[in-house]
């Protein structure tokens, strides 16, 4: 690996951390806001449990930005491997 | 944080210019919005009697202009780093059919049927973005307007009917006064950001047809010219990156168009 590879290898750890902490800030504004409801909820004396329709609606897209942030990869990472690994199999 | 630093927006053309990108994100989204649904519920509605088909390749034809269209707004108006882009000769002057795969095969078609899909919602949200601070950032100034011509608001119990009720609304208008622009900046800086992502892409074959183009001109060169090369060719943005050019490079080079040779810390690239 070159310089100008390792260049594009610091970038893409730098994108990966920005996809993480943005994750984990994302998540820690849902589980503030879910803490609240629940004590909102606790507090009114409601016996209907109201505070799961935001916990599983909002969920959802939570745990859709947790499977970006560590699942998956970007295409050109995986371009990079198949002609990286291409290039390898070439005799 | 200084005064200077929440004023100097007012003498800059860019906040004007994004302002009007905002507002005109809700009838551009209502447009753009309805043209895609409407296109796509009757192409695929009507494709079983084949009439749809060519209402479809209307409708994906349609969603190139409005995109391109939406593209040029963006780099102008909110100054959206987009890619000046390039086609293969063979594309360039391809019959119709070579065109209509295009169309269809491409990943930016989709992208900007995605971008003309949420216009509606993002320009609703920059459309109430816009209206809410300036009716903040103006409300003290309008108030004595509507209390002369009878009109008066209501908070409440309390309805403000006089002047020297209306003063309550100029703490409110100070702050926006002062927040405001810079507030409407950060919020155009997420539409920028969004045009750019989903407007600004650059296919892979474009890339690799610009890079084996660079090598055609300079002979040899290593990826660090390549991406300088490109950036003047092609403008700076996302959708230029040291990532996008490996891949570019790799990919040339595993299909045996590229050669490459070690010279020191850097590797030198030629056409085969």
């Amino acid at each position: 690996m070159d310089e100008f590879g390792e260049l594009a290898v610091r970038e893409r750890e730098a994108k990966r951390i920005a996809r993480r902490q943005w994750f984990w800030l994302h998540f820690a504004v849902y589980a503030t806001s879910q803490i609240f409801l629940v004590i909102v909820w606790a507090l009114s004396a409601a016996t209907y449990p109201w505070y799961i329709y935001p916990l599983f609606g909002w969920g959802i897209f939570v745990a859709a930005h947790a499977v970006f942030a560590f699942v998956i990869r970007h295409p050109d990472e995986i371009l990079i491997q198949q002609a990286a690994k291409r290039l390898e199999d070439q005799p | 944080m200084s005064l200077s630093w929440l004023l100097s927006p007012y003498s800059e053309p860019g906040t004007y210019r994004a302002i009007a990108y905002l507002l005109l994100g809700l009838p551009l989204g209502i447009l753009a919005f309805t043209f895609v649904v409407t296109g796509l519920s009757v192409g695929l509605g009507l494709t079983v009697t084949l009439v749809g088909i060519p209402v479809l390749v209307a409708t994906l034809l349609g969603v190139r202009a409005l995109a391109g269209f939406e593209r040029e707004l963006a780099a102008t108006l909110l100054e959206a780093p987009m890619p000046r882009h390039i086609r293969a000769p063979h594309q360039a002057n391809g019959f119709w059919w070579g065109r209509l795969v295009e169309l269809l095969t491409e990943r930016r078609t989709y992208a900007e049927l995605g971008f003309l899909i949420l216009r509606l919602p993002m320009g609703i949200a920059d459309f109430v973005v816009v209206v809410t601070i300036l009716s903040l950032a103006l409300g003290a100034f309008a108030q004595p307007i509507l209390i002369t011509a009878g009109i008066h608001t209501e908070f409440g119990s309390w309805t403000v009917d006089t002047y020297p009720e209306a003063l309550v609304f100029v703490p409110i208008s100070v702050v926006y006064l002062l927040a405001g622009p810079r507030l409407l900046l950060a919020w155009a800086s997420v539409s920028r950001r969004f045009a750019s992502a989903m407007l600004g892409q650059l296919e892979t074959h474009e890339l690799k047809v610009a890079i084996a183009d660079v090598l055609t001109r300079s002979g040899r060169a290593d990826a660090f010219t390549i991406l300088d090369q490109l950036s003047l060719r092609l403008g700076r943005g996302p959708f230029l990156s040291p990532t996008r050019v490996e891949a570019g490079l790799l990919a040339l080079q595993s299909t045996g168009q590229v050669t490459s040779n070690r010279e020191g810390s850097r590797i030198q690239y030629t056409l085969a």
